[in-house]
């Protein structure tokens, strides 16, 4: 049996090395939630599903066997904040769980990266489905202390959602996890045209083809800058960055005037737990720098009473 | 025979290749079962705006056409998994085209980028390393400097771990010299 309420947090690579202030915020929430956070040391990428996968699909296993073993070593289920290392990791758990074939070949070349043995006896969450269903939006009304009054355009990305039969989380074609869960936040998600396709940073092609991404993603920035909402709210961290760095090369090279600001929905519940808005991140990042979240603070229902 | 060993066989001949290649393609994914009814191109995001067809790279494979790892097309794909979800027959495109790249690597037709990528991740252990910018912020919000990761180790004097990621992970074909290939060309 796993801990309860502890989880060993992958971090991945694009949220400690370029967003920190998302590992900040998922912290902060989860850790007022009553969750202890451990630390699994010597983690490496994922690797990540895109490009690890497309070169060699067998030591991408096997390097993300690796780090499923030391979450097994800490003897607690995974969490994760990002849809690439959430598609990664989750699949291959599943999926080495499920293939003693594949188990077993993988575990003999573990031995080459050291004392490492798959053994199957955790599960890999992500942050938006801990909070969306374990948490949900009857739970967390009670650790609010703002609410806000905003308008988001919310971008799922791929990976969380689909493949829908090895995720097993909800319906790809009309999800409202994230909907449902941030209305008590005082979200407003407004819809918007091709809401669920990719923002174009995925499968590689950012790497291999910028222009190709680029062109996808302003396609998708012309259906978001129609509804006008106050901020993108996503739940992964390579879409975060593709909002972020898109929104500038689409104002640099392609004539428009985005600044819409892209917030990771860590940071979003983070604020409306109570943290400081300088430690929500929004001066480092390129988009929204002057965007201040504001919002109502909420009086709880014991202390009028008084 | 073990997955393990025929990854690292060595192909004598060209008809060694195509042989393997076929068998694996034929046991990992369902690519018989397609009917040609285009679902994938229809739903495919980046065929929209770019040269992806995948209807056609499936058909390809199924008539026994290997320039398709020769294609850049193949890598044009984001794994958004719309084919995939929406395959009526169950043939798991996106996992075909990873099947495709796979074989494309082994053949030494990776981009420069993606070179590069792999890289990092034995130097680093990410696929993205961190930079003194991120480093500073990391501070300013009261994390650690530098997160718990194989990296963190390897600064600190400990680096087997990614020694090992090295010596025994994505170990591609090397990179054909361009000189050599303008001397063969030369001589044509």
């Amino acid at each position: 049996m796993v801990k309860e309420k502890t989880f060993a947090f992958f971090l991945g690579c694009l949220m400690p090395n370029r967003y920190p202030a998302i590992e900040k915020s998922t912290n902060y929430v989860m850790e007022k939630l009553g969750y202890e956070m451990l630390d699994m040391e010597r983690a490496t990428c994922c690797p990540a599903p895109g490009v690890f996968r497309s070169f060699n699909k067998v030591d991408w296993m096997v390097a993300g066997a690796r780090n499923l073993c030391i979450a097994e070593q800490l003897d607690a289920d995974i969490l994760t904040v990002c849809n690439g290392c959430f598609g990664t990791l989750q699949e291959i758990n599943k999926h080495l769980k499920e293939n003693e074939e594949h188990r077993e070949m993988v575990n003999e070349k573990l031995k080459l990266l050291g004392d490492y043995e798959f053994q199957g006896t955790i599960d890999v969450r992500h942050v938006a489905e801990v909070l969306g269903y374990e948490i949900g939006p009857w739970g967390i009304e009670d650790h609010i202390i703002r609410k806000l009054n905003v308008k988001a355009a919310i971008h799922y990305g791929c990976h969380f959602l689909k493949p829908t039969r090895i995720r097993e989380i909800e319906s790809s074609e009309g999800p409202t996890i994230v909907e449902d869960f941030v209305e008590v936040l005082g979200i407003e998600s407004v819809r918007f045209k091709e809401q669920l396709t990719c923002c174009g940073a995925g499968g590689g092609l950012k790497a291999y083809s910028g222009d190709a991404s680029m062109t996808i993603f302003g396609e998708k920035m012309k259906n978001i800058d129609n509804v006008k909402p106050d901020i993108i709210l996503d739940i992964c961290p390579f879409c975060h960055l593709q909002y972020e760095t898109g929104q500038d090369y689409l104002n640099k090279n392609k004539g428009c005037n985005y600044d819409y600001p892209v917030i990771h929905l860590s940071q979003l519940v983070a604020y409306c737990m109570g943290m400081d808005q300088e430690f929500v991140g929004l001066q480092y990042q390129l988009m929204g720098r002057d965007f201040i979240f504001g919002g109502e603070d909420v009086i709880k229902e014991e202390e009028e009473a008084v | 025979m073990s997955e393990t060993k025929e990854e690292h066989r060595e192909y004598k001949t060209d008809e060694d290749f195509d042989r393997a290649f076929f068998k694996d393609i034929e046991r990992k994914t369902n690519i018989w079962q397609c009917i040609q009814c285009g679902t994938c191109t229809a739903s495919c995001e980046s065929g929209r705006w770019t040269a992806l067809k995948t209807r056609s790279i499936i058909r390809k494979v199924c008539l026994g056409d290997l320039t398709v790892l020769k294609d850049p097309d193949i890598w044009l794909c984001t794994t958004c998994y719309n084919c995939y979800e929406r395959c009526p027959r169950d043939v798991r495109p996106t996992d075909v085209i990873m099947e495709l790249r796979n074989y494309a690597t082994k053949l030494g037709n990776i981009s420069p980028n993606h070179r590069a990528v792999v890289g990092y991740l034995q130097k680093f252990g990410h696929a993205v390393p961190i930079n003194d910018e991120v480093r500073k912020r990391r501070v300013e919000l009261g994390l650690e400097e530098l997160p718990p990761t194989a990296f963190k180790f390897k600064q600190e004097g400990d680096d087997k771990d990614l020694k090992k990621f090295e010596e025994h992970l994505f170990d591609l074909p090397p990179v054909e010299d361009k000189e050599e290939k303008k001397e063969k060309k030369e001589e044509k």
